[in-house]
């Protein structure tokens, strides 16, 4: 019982939160849009009736009627379609409204979630909503000449069975078919839904049919009896595969099609003609929408998209990749087994092939299960933009490229809070305050910031960019000065230097703290954010052009191609991506500088030696430079030869992070970038190119 | 009838007191460490392992003696000798270590051998000056020794 209750919670905060996020959607692009279509409409509509009736349903009832008046007010813009004379103000206000009360039904949906009491005090919120429908209708009725005879109409949803009925419904579709199911079959408004499946298949969404509410009101069974069902179309290439969809249903006694020529030119008399209602398809869609509320709305276009997605719990997906790394790693025992050393078996090392294959395979889906486009969290950034956009007085778009990248879940919600605080800095601080500081820069009045992600081989790099002021180095100086973060001499700092100085703890350029940023916790915190899974940030900027943030983070954390090196008793793991090349050489390679620093010359460039046994206070026999073996690393921009023992061979690796007990020990900069469970049992660590490079220096 | 009911409450009441003492009593496992008796708080003590493989991490203060892997969990592993700042036990046979856990956090503390549990009825009395940070009280046990008692929570944030 309990259990059931928890799924269907589950059930319901996952499909109110998709609703709430589809909502925000729909809502900012047509705020851009500056209008609503009509299919935005329906859309919000049927959003708002499922949330209240699922709400209803779990007895949160806060939501439920938040949602049944955003219904309400929809409902009168359905029947209206008025959205569209709006006056500039009340649209600014519409929007607003809409968007605070997403707000509010997003925080709600978390108390539930976090098992927190809802808020009990929503009459502020329905007296907003009521006051906004009652100008609603006093603008109507000024702007609006055809309103008067619309509104009763709209009124009250008369089901249609009460109403007088024709035999052929008006419609302005130029072609009708009547269908009549055979005597006696029984359940005939059944039947119509299939046969309306059946077209649906066959041409899409693009026909009305009547009675409209066949699935839900059983009522028109016995008009389909007596009169027929009509399907409309409105064009005529599309009368052959409807009467072939029609032909293939079962218990179809007859059908015809009539031409609906006449019909059309009594259009104008029938449908009060508005502007705005020539504007839709047909007007016979406006007819049939009304029936259509009663039950389930916009159930037909859903008919035609199959489902092909369902939802799985994270923590399932997770102990899946867990499962799959020990498969990879008992593979690896099993047929790297000391027992098998020496013997010769041939059928032995097929199969191993074959399952080495398979297990690849497995790990493969099992990863690309875990991934998920990045648009949910750039998606997000659109409401920033645009509410700070309000707040601040700034009129910024928001240009959203690759939306569509992947990347590991966890991944994806770790860089959400960061990339929230990049594009807040980027509108509160990268962004002129007056648009003719940036016509007199001469740039288009409007501010851009332009989100991107794009693959590069085993990364993912997100580039955050604004066309704004760009960075000051000389007050990111003195700011860094006066905070007493600077660690050498102002004058030795590079511009590279200066700007890294923004991710230092404690930083914040904003003179005056605000509502978004600037509350002293600042760049640092994204830096954080992004090692934790394994990122890079770098911040380029031109003063007068602009500023871009780049993060580069790996695409999964959890298995990793890896190179097995010794030194003296221990083994250590060197991504393959990182690793250039390895290669002997001789002493007199070797190269010392005037500190008797090693160096070597690879391809006309001189690299440092690093030495990974007196970097780790490792004893080793292998000191000698001839007798162990040089690898040389590459990461990012940093470049350098490791001096190890020997290689052991290449091996897939689970990444396991380092217990958090040791994250106080700042071990992330002495080069370890987590530590894995080889076949023996035994732990092998796993380096960190870019920190090991870190840490050699700091070692210097 | 009556006698009946009242007994029953009687013994109830009895049983209630009993279990209220025993929840003053706390259990402690007791081990040593360069000569000296310390106690953990058994409700963070999950298992005690001997001989584990150590893998040593470089750049860590040197109390860290490495990683272990216990079945497919990775676990830190601390020298309470050099927490201590006692010396290092050069010559053992077996190595024993205590694993702890706090807040899901788990550490091996490496100790020179675990004694027993024991029950401490009253309470522990602060040392007498603020000496160690992972020190968090002491008594004498039954035998005449005074056992110290871990501070788990100071151990684990290792402030």
């Amino acid at each position: 019982m309990n259990n059931g209750m928890d799924s269907m919670l589950d059930m319901y905060l996952f499909e109110t939160n998709s609703l709430l996020e589809q909502l925000e959607g729909i809502m900012l692009e047509a705020e851009k849009a500056k209008s609503f279509s009509s299919e935005d409409i329906d859309e919000i509509f049927r959003i708002m009736h499922t949330i209240k009736g699922s709400s209803a349903m779990m007895e949160f009832d806060s939501i439920s009627k938040i949602a049944h008046r955003i219904e309400d007010l929809f409902f009168i813009f359905r029947e209206n379609n008025t959205t569209n004379t709006f006056s500039e103000s009340m649209r600014k206000e519409l929007f607003n409204l809409i968007l605070k009360t997403n707000d509010f039904m997003r925080t709600e949906v978390e108390k539930i979630e976090q098992n927190e009491p809802l808020t009990d005090t929503i009459d502020n919120f329905i007296t907003d909503i009521n006051t906004f429908i009652e100008k609603l209708n006093t603008e109507d009725t000024s702007t609006m000449e055809t309103s008067e005879a619309k509104t009763p109409a709209a009124s009250p949803a008369v089901p249609q069975t009460t109403a007088p009925l024709q035999s052929i419904p008006e419609t302005s579709a130029p072609y009708i078919i009547k269908i009549l199911f055979d005597d006696g079959s029984g359940m005939e408004n059944l039947r119509a839904l299939i046969v309306k499946n059946a077209i649906a298949d066959a041409i899409g969404s693009s026909f009305e049919c009547y009675p409209a509410d066949v699935e839900t009101n059983s009522e028109t069974c016995n008009y389909i009896i007596d009169h027929g069902y009509f399907v409309f179309l409105k064009d005529e290439a599309l009368v052959d595969p409807t009467l072939s969809a029609i032909k293939s249903s079962p218990n179809i006694a007859s059908f015809e099609v009539i031409p609906n020529a006449p019909k059309e030119a009594e259009q104008p008399k029938t449908s009060k003609g508005s502007a705005a209602q020539k504007a839709n398809p047909s007007p016979a869609s406006s007819k049939q929408a009304k029936p259509a509320k009663n039950g389930a709305p916009a159930n037909g276009q859903n008919h035609s998209v199959k489902q092909s997605i369902i939802s799985v719990n994270l923590s399932k997906l997770d102990s899946l990749m867990a499962i799959v790394g020990e498969i990879v790693i008992t593979e690896s025992m099993v047929t790297s087994s000391p027992d098998l050393k020496g013997l010769k078996l041939d059928n032995f090392t097929k199969s191993t092939r074959q399952l080495r294959k398979l297990t690849d395979e497995l790990q493969d889906i099992a990863m690309s299960m875990r991934m998920v486009p990045i648009a949910g969290v750039f998606n997000k950034m659109n409401r920033i933009v645009r509410d700070m956009g309000q707040s601040l007085n700034k009129d910024v778009r928001l240009t959203i490229i690759g939306e569509n990248t992947e990347l590991d879940k966890t991944i994806v919600d770790s860089i959400n809070d960061p990339l929230i605080h990049i594009v807040r800095n980027s509108m509160d601080h990268g962004i002129e305050e007056n648009v003719q500081d940036r016509i007199d820069a001469g740039k288009e009045p409007q501010g851009e910031i332009v989100l991107e992600a794009k693959h590069t081989g085993s990364d993912i790099i997100i580039t955050i960019s604004d066309d704004g002021t760009g960075v000051n180095p000389d007050k990111v100086l003195e700011k860094a000065k006066r905070n007493g973060i600077l660690t050498k001499p102002e004058n030795e700092y590079s511009k590279r230097e200066i700007l890294m100085l923004l991710l230092a703890p404690g930083f914040s350029t904003n003179e005056t703290v605000t509502e978004f940023s600037g509350r002293g916790v600042g760049m640092d915190v994204v830096k954080q954010n992004i090692e934790k899974v394994g990122g890079i940030v770098s911040i380029e900027s031109e003063l007068g052009e602009g500023t871009c943030v780049t993060l580069k983070i790996p695409l999964t954390l959890a298995i990793v191609d890896g190179m097995e090196i010794s030194v003296g008793e221990s083994t250590f793991t060197m991504p393959i991506t990182n690793i250039k090349q390895s290669f002997k050489c001789k002493k007199a390679d070797i190269i010392y500088d005037a500190l008797g620093r090693e160096m070597i010359e690879r391809m006309g460039n001189y690299y440092s030696i690093i030495r990974l046994h007196s970097l780790y206070h490792i004893e080793t026999k292998i000191t000698d430079i001839e007798d162990g073996i040089l690898v040389w690393i590459e990461a990012s921009d940093i470049s350098y030869c490791l001096f190890v023992d020997c290689f052991i061979g290449e091996q897939q690796v689970v990444v396991k992070p380092l217990p958090t007990y040791l994250n106080s020990f700042n071990i992330k900069n002495s080069g370890i970038a987590g530590c894995t469970i080889l076949g023996d049992g035994n732990i092998s660590i796993i380096l960190d190119a870019l920190s090991l490079y870190a840490a050699f220096v700091n070692s210097l | 009838m009556h006698m009946e009911n009242n007994s029953t409450e009687e013994l109830l009441e009895e049983e209630y007191l009993l279990g209220e003492e025993e929840d003053i009593v706390n259990k402690y496992l007791t081990f040593t460490s360069a000569d000296l008796v310390y106690g953990i708080p058994i409700e963070n003590v999950i298992e005690i392992i001997t001989n584990p493989t150590i893998t040593s991490l470089p750049m860590v203060p040197d109390f860290v003696k490495g990683i272990i892997n216990l079945r497919g969990q990775i676990v830190p592993i601390i020298d309470i000798r050099q927490v201590m700042n006692k010396p290092v036990n050069e010559e053992v046979s077996i190595t024993c270590v205590i694993i702890l856990e706090l807040d899901a956090i788990s550490i091996g503390v490496l100790v020179d051998s675990v004694l027993q549990v024991i029950n401490i009825q009253n309470n522990l009395s602060a040392p007498p000056a603020k000496n160690h940070t992972f020190i968090s009280g002491m008594t004498n046990l039954s035998d005449g020794t005074v056992m110290f008692s871990l501070d788990c929570e100071a151990l684990l944030s290792n402030k």
